[in-house]
């Protein structure tokens, strides 16, 4: 869901763990980080449209990817 | 881009963790002398310290965060020492924290001694290597396990022995180029995200990452795993990054190489790597290129670079004929009409 949402965007998307960094944008990336639920995340958005897209990432993150209530 | 990527390295590793690992990758012939195995015990660097000076009873500046060697010289050194004043010596040395020590060249140590080993719960281990050799291999691991690390979104691939990290925007098509070159029977090192170590000043090994290894994600078709697809002979599990692929769509402002291919460099943590820009258009065939591109970088490592090739041609032909018009490439056709 981040990688779909994030794609929409122009704008470069990063996500760090624990010192280790992928891009946003690829779903392998994404799946390599095996976030648990509670993982602490840094999210960087750098681009024309960065704003944007953090802000529809952050939505995802505030509704639980609408799975969790 | 002026995104910094991340760079990080390993903080400490166990000695339980070192020990298996000399055993077992590096093939250090090892034997435990006490039942300490080190489980919670760290090494935080890569150096190692030979602590005859310390035994001596100088520790001003004695490194004993670091792994410890006792060769020939500290062992005799005890030896020659009286009952008392040996084990005093040695009791002293082991009231810092060492992570662990190491005998090597067969030395053995008293069982007192190594019992004031145990009572500070030091794991000590024997080896038959000389001093010198096991330093080097210890040393050697040790640098792997501490050196600077960083993912990368890309693509690697060992065409042709040569290998060739593709790098561009996500979408661009890294990942179907990969899987044409593993179509063509070239090996896949990892796609989408590979761990790239600085092993030297200008030396970067890559491999995947222990979770996704092989898999790979291609658009409209999802995940592929390329191993069980293709078998053992189309993966890698590391290889050199030798050659920069750096895929971009096609921009009329900006001007591509036309001649000597390789002109740029890509810098990754420091190293300089040869890179070429690739222009993305339609009915390009992207995967050959790659093949050329690697190829032509074999040429050059032995000595070859067709423009210079060309224009020493050139350049001979200008001097000798004084500049005629070009004539056929031969000089009479045959009668076969091929």
């Amino acid at each position: 869901m981040i990688v779909r949402e994030a794609s929409r965007f122009a704008s470069d998307f990063f996500i760090e763990k624990d010192g280790y960094e992928i891009n946003g944008k690829s779903i392998i990336g994404v799946m390599t980080l095996a976030a648990e639920q509670g993982a602490e995340l840094v999210l960087l958005f750098e681009g024309d449209d960065e704003v944007a897209a953090a802000d529809a990432i952050a939505a995802l993150f505030e509704e639980g990817f609408g799975e969790v209530k | 881009m002026s995104h910094k990527p991340k760079v990080f390295k390993k903080e400490s590793i166990t000695v339980d963790f070192l020990v298996e690992k000399l055993r077992n990758r590096v093939k250090i012939p090892l034997e435990s002398c006490n039942d300490q195995t080190g489980e919670d015990r760290k090494v935080t660097e890569s150096n190692l310290h030979r602590p005859g000076l310390a035994l001596a009873g100088y520790v001003d500046l004695f490194t004993f965060q670091r792994v410890q060697v006792l060769g020939n010289t500290e062992c005799q050194f005890l030896d020659h020492l009286e009952n008392g004043a040996r084990i005093d010596a040695f009791r002293k040395l082991c009231e810092y924290d060492m992570p662990v020590i190491f005998l090597t060249e067969g030395n053995r140590l008293e069982e007192e001694l190594i019992q004031i080993c145990t009572e500070k719960e030091i794991p000590i281990l024997v080896t038959p290597l000389p001093t010198t050799e096991f330093m080097t291999a210890i040393r050697e691991f040790l640098l792997d396990q501490f050196a600077t690390q960083m993912s990368i979104h890309a693509s690697l691939v060992d065409v042709y022995g040569v290998g060739l990290l593709l790098v561009g925007k996500a979408g661009i098509g890294k990942s179907e180029v990969a899987l044409d070159l593993v179509e063509r029977g070239h090996r896949l090192v990892a796609d989408d995200v590979v761990m790239v170590t600085k092993k030297d000043e200008q030396v970067l090994m890559g491999s995947g990452t222990d979770l996704v290894q092989h898999f790979m994600e291609v658009r409209g078709l999802g995940l592929i795993d390329v191993r069980s697809m293709f078998g053992i002979r189309a993966i890698r599990f590391q290889k050199r990054v030798e050659v920069v692929v750096n895929m971009e769509l096609w921009n009329p402002d900006e001007e591509y190489t036309r001649i000597g291919m390789v002109d740029d460099f890509y810098e990754i943590m420091g190293a300089q790597l040869p890179s070429v820009k690739l222009p993305i258009t339609p009915g390009k065939n992207v995967t050959v290129l790659c093949e050329v591109i690697a190829l032509n970088h074999l040429l050059s490592n032995y000595g070859y670079d067709p423009a210079e090739v060309f224009a020493k041609r050139l350049a001979d032909r200008i001097q000798s004929k004084g500049g005629n018009a070009p004539s056929r490439g031969i000089e009479y056709f045959e009668h076969d009409y091929e």
